[in-house]
């Protein structure tokens, strides 16, 4: 029997959810250009070459080392890329990703990658083009929705806010909005004025968010109800509980 | 679900208009709404706001140089994008902005720290002993009584025994004095009323028995410097100041040379064998001496809380003032100014003390632990019980979030929710236990929990020390492994991480407040504190914060318009 990976306790949609967003199991949605998330990431202007921090290191005459013979290097870090960042926004009410499912998803399944998780956000950092490979990942696939989310590097709010009467995810800088039944971004993740609309696609409906998400909510799936990754906590927690005490040590 | 007790709070925050915020009319929303309309009418739709724009205005064209304006905020996007709304004081009517609870537009908070800066303690028997023993002088009620008298006219910085002496005006140092308190009745009886904290008058009678088992036929001085002092010097310098009015009261009051040997004996007694400070130093790294938070035990905060002798029949509101100054206290002004310096910090503490969230999940959570396992402290301190109480009471929070809308956006980080669902997980296991170390083990429960339900804890410092906090519940390493009542602001893991300290000081007055106790850790410290001469109200933390964030709190001490022109 071949292997398969079991990232994850539970039997309810959430906890399915949960190990399709770690095993990179993920259903494409839309198609965004590169160009357009190059703009939207806001860290170099579209089709302008790669900055660097170092020289390519095929150039740079490092000594022998074993590692480096067995760790192929990613291909941002081969170039000698600058460490960027993308960061996501999650809202509470049934987004399809919860900050530590995309930091699950990154560390997985991505090489070189820096996670960063907290409540209201996640953040990546990566050598650039690697970050831009990722990031086209996570926007076109099923792990965000962009009117449950948004990228955000900075004035971040929105997860934990009510939504908006059209059932956007608040945020105070505008960067993105609904029209014309699609979200539309105009602003880079850190709220300055592109020179263009990025089209991200028609968000889902609230039935298909609630089936696609990651977070357990009362008015969906209750998190009291799969019993066996309350089950699975507990456990986690006992057996750290019990580890520290040790009269031995 | 019954009604819940934050309904009324929520209802004044987003159903109801303030200012110009228009949640009465445009924007009104049910409290359990999912969705709501944002207006974005920026900073004036806030009355405080446009005060404190008009005043930045005001200095900017005084002094010729840049003051506040808030349209500068984010290059021209002013806060107020979504409705600025207002906090009810938890347990009270009263309602303000969220700006009257920054420590430095509240004096009450100022006032809060202050007075456990300026306090220590100092034994009198040692002092006593050597007079009697080396000296041959004769030690009565009547000489103690004259000693305090010269000591009261001291302490504030007053001469006694010398000329050509500058002293303090008394108009400036009217908070400071001393008085004392014993476990010897006859002594606590001869002592001149005016001086004496009376541990019969000031505590239940089962506490009163308690607090003078525990302290016995000793007898203490509780000492208040000037605040103005300690607002000019620092925590050390507490001991210091009363040490050298101590010594010189003594050389006064029983007619000693100046310069004989036993007046070191009595400044030693002073400054090291008879002294209780309130919080101990800490590393060098953090530099910072004795009676600054940092050092403050969790047990000394709350036995510093004094509800436990007003309303002993309510253990959950002694729970909740005490969450309420402690959270102040370590995330407002420890961590938020003395550590990282800033804004944002308060945010880490309303939780504890507005808007009745908290209050709910407590009260909910001490009725879930009595109702299954009888009377508080009864229940036994294991793994089933914490797991028990920790799960329900966590999820029963958890839902609530869920099921009213406004409470997530009320607590709108989640580091705010991780700290109140833990407090009322960690505070009910407490109670029900009377074991602090339990109600612990029961906060890190909440913690994987709560990150499992949402895939979303705090900030990343939770990811440390709330991941890995299980291990050092019950771990034998000997500081690790302490009881709660000793942890405190810099134990290890929990130094550099806001949102927790006032909650663990929460979870450790849960276990005595369920039983009614007289104190948590240390008499001294909950005796010196029953005082109502003392500035701030630590009976009632929130009815404090919330009278000073309407700027009708009159107590604080420590100002200088005395000797400035009156404006």
């Amino acid at each position: 029997m071949a292997y398969k990976p079991q990232y994850y306790p539970g039997n309810t949609s959430v906890a399915k959810n949960r190990r399709k967003h770690m095993s990179d199991d993920l259903e494409k949605l839309r198609d965004i250009a590169d160009e357009d998330l190059t703009a939207i990431l806001g860290h170099r202007a579209p089709g302008s070459d790669y900055p660097s921090t170092h020289p390519p290191l095929s150039e740079m005459g490092e000594p022998d080392d074993p590692i480096r013979e067995i760790v192929e290097p990613t291909p941002g870090a081969a170039a000698g890329d600058r460490v960027r960042y993308v960061q996501y926004a999650d809202s509470m009410y049934n987004a399809p990703a919860t900050p530590y499912f995309r930091s699950y998803h990154a560390a997985i399944n991505f090489r070189g990658v820096d996670p960063g998780t907290l409540s209201g956000r996640q953040v990546n950092e990566m050598r650039e083009r690697d970050l831009e490979e990722y990031t086209k990942r996570q926007s076109e696939t099923e792990i965000t929705d962009w009117g449950l989310a948004g990228m955000r590097g900075c004035t971040v709010h929105g997860h934990s806010l009510r939504l908006q009467e059209d059932g956007v995810m608040f945020d105070m800088l505008d960067r993105r909005r609904l029209e014309g039944g699609n979200i539309v971004m105009d602003k880079d993740q850190v709220g300055v004025p592109i020179d263009r609309k990025v089209n991200l696609g028609k968000p889902i409906s609230e039935a298909e968010a609630a089936k696609r998400t990651s977070i357990y909510r009362v008015d969906n799936i209750s998190f009291r109800s799969d019993k066996e990754v309350v089950e699975h906590v507990q456990r986690v927690w006992e057996l750290r509980t019990r580890y520290g005490f040790q009269p031995k040590a | 679900m019954a009604e819940p007790r934050f309904k009324k709070a929520m209802e004044t925050k987003y159903a109801k208009e303030w200012g110009t915020n228009k949640c009465g009319s445009t924007a009104k929303s049910k409290i359990t709404d999912k969705k709501t309309k944002y207006l974005r009418l920026g900073y004036t739709q806030n009355p405080r706001k446009v005060e404190m724009t008009k005043c930045g205005a005001a200095i900017t064209k005084k002094r010729g140089l840049q003051a506040y304006d808030p349209k500068l905020h984010l290059a021209g996007i002013p806060m107020g994008q979504r409705q600025l709304t207002p906090y009810t004081i938890s347990g009270t009517d009263i309602v303000c902005d969220g700006d009257d609870l920054h420590f430095v537009n509240n004096a009450a908070m100022q006032q809060e720290w202050d007075d456990i800066r300026r306090t220590c303690i100092v034994g009198l028997d040692l002092a006593h002993e050597t007079l009697e023993k080396r000296l041959g002088k004769e030690v009565t009620p009547e000489t103690i009584n004259y000693y305090l008298e010269v000591l009261n006219h001291a302490m504030p910085g007053a001469a006694i025994v010398q000329e050509h002496m500058v002293e303090t005006h008394p108009a400036l140092v009217d908070d400071c004095y001393v008085k004392v308190f014993t476990g010897d009745e006859t002594l606590q009886d001869e002592i001149d009323k005016q001086f004496v904290i009376n541990i019969d008058n000031e505590f239940p009678a089962e506490q009163a028995k308690q607090i003078k088992a525990g302290i016995g036929k000793t007898s203490w001085q509780a000492v208040h410097i000037p605040t103005i002092v300690t607002r000019t010097e620092d925590g050390p310098g507490t001991s210091r100041w009363m040490a050298m009015q101590v010594g010189m009261t003594f050389i006064s009051a029983y007619h000693m040379c100046a310069g004989e040997a036993a007046v070191g004996e009595l400044a030693f007694t002073a400054k090291h064998a008879g002294l209780v400070e309130m919080s101990d130093m800490i590393p060098a790294r953090r530099a910072r001496g004795p009676n600054e938070p940092g050092g403050l035990s969790f047990g000394h905060m709350a036995d510093i809380v004094q509800t436990s002798r007003k309303t002993p029949d309510d253990p959950v509101n002694v729970a909740l003032q005490t969450a309420s100054a402690a959270s102040m206290l370590y995330d407002q002004i420890w961590l938020g100014g003395y550590m990282s310096g800033g804004v944002g910090f308060t945010m880490y503490a309303t939780p504890a003390y507005t808007n009745d969230i908290l209050d709910d999940y407590v009260y909910w959570g001490a009725d879930y632990a009595q109702k299954k396992y009888g009377k508080f402290g009864s229940a036994k301190a294991t793994i089933e019980t914490v797991k028990d109480i920790g799960t329900e009471v966590t999820l029963y929070g958890i839902e609530a979030y869920e099921k009213y809308p406004t409470t997530l956006e009320d607590h709108f980080g989640g580091s705010q929710r991780a700290t109140v669902l833990a407090i009322a997980a960690g505070a009910s296991t407490a109670m029900a236990t009377g074991h602090s170390n339990a109600g612990l083990s029961a906060w890190y429960l909440s913690m994987y929990l709560h990150k499992e339900a949402w895939g979303r804890l705090g900030f990343y410092g939770y990811d440390l020390q709330d991941q890995c906090g299980a291990t050092n519940v019950f771990s034998l390493g000997s500081d690790e492994g302490a009881i709660g009542e000793v942890r405190g602001a810099n134990y290890p893991n929990y130094a550099m991480n806001v949102g927790h300290q006032g909650g663990y000081t929460t979870v450790v007055s849960a276990a005595h407040a369920g039983k009614k106790d007289a104190f948590c850790v240390n008499p001294l410290v909950k005796s010196c504190f029953a005082d109502d001469l003392v500035n701030f109200d630590f009976a009632d933390p929130r009815g404090a914060f919330g009278k000073a964030a309407l700027r009708e709190w009159d107590r604080c001490a420590g100002e200088r318009a005395f000797v400035i022109p009156a404006k």
